[in-house]
């Protein structure tokens, strides 16, 4: 049963970054490598003020670590309303690295290498939840509030603006729209998601270390959002789920573990050159 | 007394090209005024300086006699200016509603905390500047077109729907860069209706046109561009009598 919750649980906090990158990747048009480290700085600043002398309860904790990253989130993303798409990437791609060196070598804020052990669960309300599935019950909570406000958004005229946006940027501010304005705030709600997503995650595995926010896991947030099908709250839902039930699916065929790792990898990278091939809609994706 | 649309000394240089030179004209309130002359005459640059798209290196834009000097593309449709595109640069993923229903000003929930924390009210005004936006399509002729995205729309509904989109803005000055090219016969007349019932209804047009049947149907005055300079400016009948103007225009072939 514990299984399942785990499952279920991290799966919800990918939902939340499936969000985050699919609005950024999928609705804007904005191709960021970097939502993991965005997502690491989350989790991070949750660790830091819960493992604090005097510790801080959660949801003040995750309220800053949300709006850290949503200025983080658009300072990161300032640089893609100056330089274009294909730019972009590379500028991103940096800023990935540079997250990774910095969670990786600031030894006295992140713990280096060896990570953060023994963060608290989260409490709420002077309760303590301690179980697996109080907290599925509390990442479904926040990972429904979260499918709640991006579909709210898609649907409300500033969906339609960051839709018209990804298409032709000079044909919305010929339409009067401030083009800049509605870029900053779909970084910011990206940001808010992928911060509260990292404290969800901290609390919920209470061990961080940089590999959950490196190249590679930013790249497994593209591969949901491909996968599942960009642009769409589906999507965002079902990449995640579909991704992390992977693994899992591999432990049951008769695998070496030395080489499981390695073969979820190709998987992933599989899966995305088949899908961008055959189904670059992903399988609940917009169709094109 | 002012003029309505101000345009003194406009100077563009694009590296060692000079698409713009000591450019000057002004434009009547309520008039369709078409901008002709040959290719790279400047007529686009005009557009895209006076729209607040390209910054010129000199000169200056008035409109009611408020300088648009320095103002971004936005604050320019604020000002009452809007433009079509050439190559119209229509949403076309999105369905024809939807690319009116981006002109339209003043939306609620244009940013993500209203549409968040007041969904309600998001859906009931989003439901009335649905109505907007659909009377301007049927005003432009496509309200059966509505749901369908624009890539599948044939290309004079996409050149009426580029109006329709600038008319959404609600500005009372429409620059619109090339109407009628590329239109069968019958989507020919029907633009031209249609620029004439904007114009009745209180709209001043500025219309960049090639094709002289057009310029002679609908145009009141015509301001012929050559060098990235005003050349002439007249009635179409003064325009396209002038001998050196044909010349110039059609390079010596008649």
């Amino acid at each position: 049963m514990d299984f399942w919750f785990s499952y279920i649980t991290l799966a919800e906090i990918y939902v939340l970054l499936g969000l985050s990158t699919n609005l950024l990747v999928g609705i804007v048009g904005i191709f960021s490598v970097s939502q993991a480290a965005v997502f690491g700085v989350g989790a991070y600043i949750v660790a830091h003020f819960l493992l604090a002398p005097e510790p801080m309860s959660f949801l003040p904790a995750l309220g800053i670590a949300a709006a850290g990253c949503v200025v983080l989130n658009v300072l990161v993303t300032l640089p893609s309303l100056r330089i274009s798409g294909d730019y972009f990437v590379v500028t991103s791609f940096g800023i990935q690295l540079l997250a990774t060196a910095v969670f990786t070598n600031w030894t006295a804020g992140t713990g280096g290498a060896n990570g953060l052990p023994g963060i608290p669960p989260p409490d709420l309300f002077n309760h303590k939840l301690e179980s697996t599935g109080q907290l599925t019950l509390l990442c479904t909570a926040g990972a429904g509030l979260g499918c709640l406000a991006f579909f709210l958004i898609m649907r409300a005229p500033f969906g339609r603006l960051l839709r018209a946006i990804r298409e032709d940027e000079s044909a919305v501010a010929a339409a009067g729209k401030n083009v800049l304005r509605a870029k900053v705030s779909a970084a910011a709600l990206a940001g808010a998601f992928a911060g509260v997503a990292g404290g969800l995650y901290a609390t919920f595995l209470s061990f961080i270390d940089p590999s959950s926010f490196d190249l590679d896991a930013s790249i497994l947030l593209l591969t949901m959002v491909v996968v599942g099908g960009a642009r769409t709250l589906a999507g965002s839902i079902i990449g995640p789920f579909l991704l992390l039930a992977l693994p899992q699916i591999l432990t049951l065929l008769d695998i070496p573990t030395t080489i499981a790792a390695a073969m979820r990898q190709l998987l992933y990278g599989m899966l995305l050159i088949l899908f961008m091939m055959f189904r670059p809609q992903g399988l609940a994706g917009e169709r094109l | 007394m002012s003029a309505y649309l101000k345009v003194s000394g406009l100077e563009k240089r694009f590296g060692g090209l000079l698409a713009l030179q000591d450019c000057s004209f002004t434009i009547a309130e309520r008039r369709i005024t078409c901008l002709v002359g040959p290719n790279g005459a400047g007529k686009t640059t005009i557009f895209n300086v006076i729209t607040g798209f390209l910054k010129p290196d000199e000169g200056s834009v008035t409109f009611r006699g408020r300088s648009l000097d320095g103002l971004a593309p936005q604050a320019v449709v604020h000002a009452g200016i809007a433009r079509t595109f050439q190559n119209l640069r229509l949403f076309a993923d999105l369905t024809a509603l939807d690319n009116v229903m981006v002109g339209l000003p003043r939306q609620f929930a244009e940013e993500p905390l209203g549409a968040i924390f007041r969904p309600l009210h998001a859906a009931r005004t989003q439901g009335r500047r649905r109505e907007e936006a659909l009377e301007i399509l049927s005003h432009v002729g496509l309200a059966d077109r509505a749901t369908e995205r624009v890539r599948n729309l044939s290309y004079g509904e996409q050149k009426l729907l580029t109006v329709a989109r600038v008319l959404a803005t609600g500005a009372e000055l429409l620059l619109l860069d090339e109407p009628a090219s590329g239109l069968s016969a019958g989507a020919l007349d029907n633009i031209m209706a249609l620029l004439r019932r904007l114009q009745n209804e209180g709209k001043t047009l500025l219309v960049v046109e090639h094709n002289t049947r057009v310029v002679q149907q609908i145009a009141d005055d015509v301001l012929f561009l050559h060098q990235g300079h005003l050349m002439a400016q007249g009635t179409p009948q003064q325009i396209i009598a002038d001998p050196a103007l044909a010349e110039i225009y059609f390079g010596g072939a008649i």
